[in-house]
């Protein structure tokens, strides 16, 4: 029962965190399409604003063209009309056809003459009261119109077709391409080219590019109109999707470093949570230890006391003064085993299955990674001479020794000015020993405190247990080591960490 | 008068033993208690002394104790002993009402000197109480009109002020003076102000 609720227990432990984790990059996810959608919205808009802008001037340009085409239809006729040629024979207006492609024929009316249709006729009248040449059938199927100049003694008539009307060759859309062109005049509609249909998007988002205006000659009064089909296929796909990649890559940048600073906040915190409840252990002990060496010396001291006090009486209380006296010699006796017990408790055993090979320099650098905030606050560079040493060493004793030196240096460089703070750690092998000496830019050591270093209890901080440098040299020569320590004549204190090496064989 | 006792409560039989030794030689009587249960069950509440607790002890600590005993009316005086005084501990004693608050290791000057000045403080307590009752029951013997002619010498009436007030002779007040006096066993007025003034202001504003 109890293994199988324990193993539901982690099942449900290991279901939350797997949540955790989803929900968090569920999280980035969104962001990512959420600002893939904006900016990929932007770059839609930017994008259909720049090709109208495109289109509006190719199709002026289109616009500008026939214009000037029809323009010449107009020209043609008043030439014609002006020279007058013979009615019969080698009439030079059947060599039209040969000189403007778009001309496919020519009609000529003298006084006496008829038109072979009658659309023409009645252009002709609409002309003779205009003045200017007017439009007669259009053929939107055959794709061709007839246009009527009235004159005397002769009017002309053309008939042009659209095909060849437009100049190709500086046409600005390809006769292929999506773009649809037709001249309308009232319900006809000439197709200049086919393009796509644009009658819009389904659902109608983008209409899609319209151009319509008349053409500048009154003679021929078609309306240009000119459409460009636009939507999702027209979108710039290529430029969407580098910033829909750059976008996820900037993303998941982000949630790798969110996810780095937040797994060191993690290991920060376990650091002091750590560190604090080994203080709050060691305040626990010295409480419990205070308490039990209090009572018996408060025994003692109060028989001691009583027992003075008798002394004066007159006859002398023997059995009472006895009692007091035999009191305080077994509390003394109490205190004393006390203490003895507090020694055993704090004996270590010589654990030697701990002791490992284990490279000084990476110890260091382990030591001083945990020590990054407060080497950024003294704006300080350790230098580090490394000439490689590998000892014998238990790790976590090491690393106690190191964080503690390493502390204890920074906590010096705390009172000289910013110039003067400096650390040197150099490791290397002495005399067939792994040593590192560290050293620091503080105000170094007093003669006074040289001496007593290393004692326990003994701390030149205020409110210091005192037990930090004591615990050290202890750990220290539990491994065989020895720790030492001197002033440099630069200035500062250098601590002397010796290690037995490491034997190859 | 009967001899001071000393209630010591401190599960350290050590501790206790020696405190009993060393108290004992200045001539206290000493009642040595291990267990506070024990003690708050079975110690005289009618006997003249202090008592002396342990801070800490199992069970019922010795702050827990000291709030026990004032709240079932206790008037000894208490010492707390600790071996480890905070400034916290020691403000909360005196707030619930330790008359002395002392550090282990004790220095024997101090602690006899405080229980010196218990005992002496308890037994003016005890005395007052008992002039305090003989003062109520004396009170009681007046009569209404006994007691207003009373209320009205305390405030300073001349008889003849206090016959007007009250609409009789001044002989009859002189006679009622004269009986108050007999009644409450004072000899002169300054004797009959100084003792039942407060009393006939509580009674007056009852």
């Amino acid at each position: 029962m109890a293994s199988s609720k324990c193993r539901c227990l982690a099942l449900n432990a290991k279901l939350t965190r797997v949540t955790t984790t989803l929900t968090r990059n569920l999280r980035w996810a969104l962001l990512w399409l959420c600002a893939t959608a904006g900016l990929g919205l932007l770059v839609v808009r930017f994008d259909i604003a720049e090709r109208r802008e495109a289109f509006q001037a190719e199709a002026r340009t289109a616009h500008r063209l026939l214009s000037q085409r029809a323009a010449q239809h107009d020209a043609i006729l008043a030439t014609l009309a002006l020279l007058d040629p013979a009615p019969s024979g080698d009439h030079p207006s059947t060599r039209l056809p040969a000189l403007y492609p778009q001309v496919l024929k020519v009609w000529r009316r003298g006084a006496d003459g008829a038109w072979p249709e009658p659309s023409l006729a009645s252009a002709e009248a609409l002309s003779r009261v205009s003045g200017r040449p007017a439009l007669a059938a259009v053929d939107a199927a055959a794709g061709h119109y007839d246009l009527v100049l009235a004159g005397s003694p002769a009017s002309f008539a053309l008939r042009i077709e659209l095909a060849r009307w437009v100049p190709w060759a500086a046409w600005p859309f390809a006769r292929e391409g999506a773009v649809k062109a037709d001249l309308v005049h009232g319900a006809q509609r000439l197709m200049l080219q086919p393009g796509q249909e644009a009658t819009g998007w389904r659902g109608g988002v983008t209409p899609g590019f319209v151009f319509d205006k008349a053409l500048d000659t009154p003679s021929q009064p078609f309306v240009l109109h000119v459409q460009r089909a636009t939507g999702p296929a027209g979108w710039p796909w290529a430029r969407l999707s580098a910033l829909a990649a750059v976008l996820a890559v900037m993303v998941a940048a982000t949630a790798a470093l969110q996810g780095q600073r937040r797994r060191r906040r993690r290991a920060e915190q376990l650091l002091r949570l750590a560190r604090t409840s080994r203080l709050n252990a060691l305040g626990e002990l010295a409480a419990g230890v205070a308490h039990e060496l209090n009572q018996p010396l408060t025994a003692v001291i109060a028989s001691t006391q009583a027992a003075r006090r008798m002394l004066d009486d007159d006859p002398l209380p023997q059995a009472t003064l006895n009692e007091a006296l035999t009191q305080a010699r077994d509390q003394a006796r109490r205190a004393a085993e006390v203490v003895a017990r507090l020694r055993r408790l704090v004996e270590r055993p010589g654990d030697s299955a701990a002791v490992q090979p284990t490279a000084l320099g990476d110890a260091v650098r382990g030591a001083l990674a945990l020590l990054q905030p407060e080497l950024r606050r003294l704006a300080l560079r350790p230098q580090i001479d490394d000439t490689r040493a590998t000892v014998d060493a238990d790790p976590v004793a090491l690393e106690q020794i190191l964080h503690n030196l390493l502390n204890n240096a920074l906590q010096a460089m705390h009172a000289v000015p910013a110039a003067q703070r400096c650390l040197q750690l150099r490791i290397g092998i002495e005399s067939g020993r792994g040593v590192l000496r560290l050293r620091d830019g503080g105000p170094g050591l007093t003669p006074d405190v040289l001496d007593h270093l290393f004692e326990p209890f003994f701390s030149t901080r205020p409110g210091g247990l005192g037990l930090g440098l004591s615990l050290c040299a202890s750990l220290a020569g539990a491994m065989g080591g020895v720790l030492s320590a001197q002033n440099v004549a630069a200035g500062g204190a250098e601590f002397r960490l010796e290690l037995p090496l490491t034997c190859t064989r | 008068m009967t001899n001071p006792l000393i209630h010591l409560v401190d599960d350290d039989d050590a501790v206790r033993r020696s405190l009993a030794l060393l108290v004992g030689t200045v001539g206290l009587s000493v009642a040595e208690w291990p267990h506070p249960q024990a003690f708050l069950d079975g110690f005289d509440r009618e006997s003249v002394g202090a008592i002396v607790l342990d801070v800490r002890m199992p069970g019922t600590s010795g702050l827990t104790l000291l709030d026990q005993l004032l709240a079932q009316g206790v008037d000894q005086p208490v010492i707390m002993l600790t071996g480890h005084g905070t400034v916290e501990m020691c403000r909360r004693a005196f707030k619930a009402g330790a008359a002395e608050f002392l550090e282990k290791p004790v220095d024997d000057e101090r602690l006899i000197e405080a229980l010196h000045e218990c005992v002496r403080q308890h037994v003016r307590t005890r005395e007052r109480l008992a002039a305090d009752r003989g003062t109520r029951e004396r009170y009681t013997r007046l009569s209404e009109r006994e007691r207003e002619v009373l209320s009205l010498v305390i405030k300073g009436q001349t008889a003849k002020q206090i016959a007007r007030v009250l609409g009789v002779s001044p002989r009859t007040v002189e006679t009622h003076r004269a009986n108050l006096g007999a009644k409450l066993e004072t000899d002169s007025l300054a004797q009959l102000i100084r003792r039942f003034a407060m009393l006939v202001e509580d009674a007056d504003t009852e």
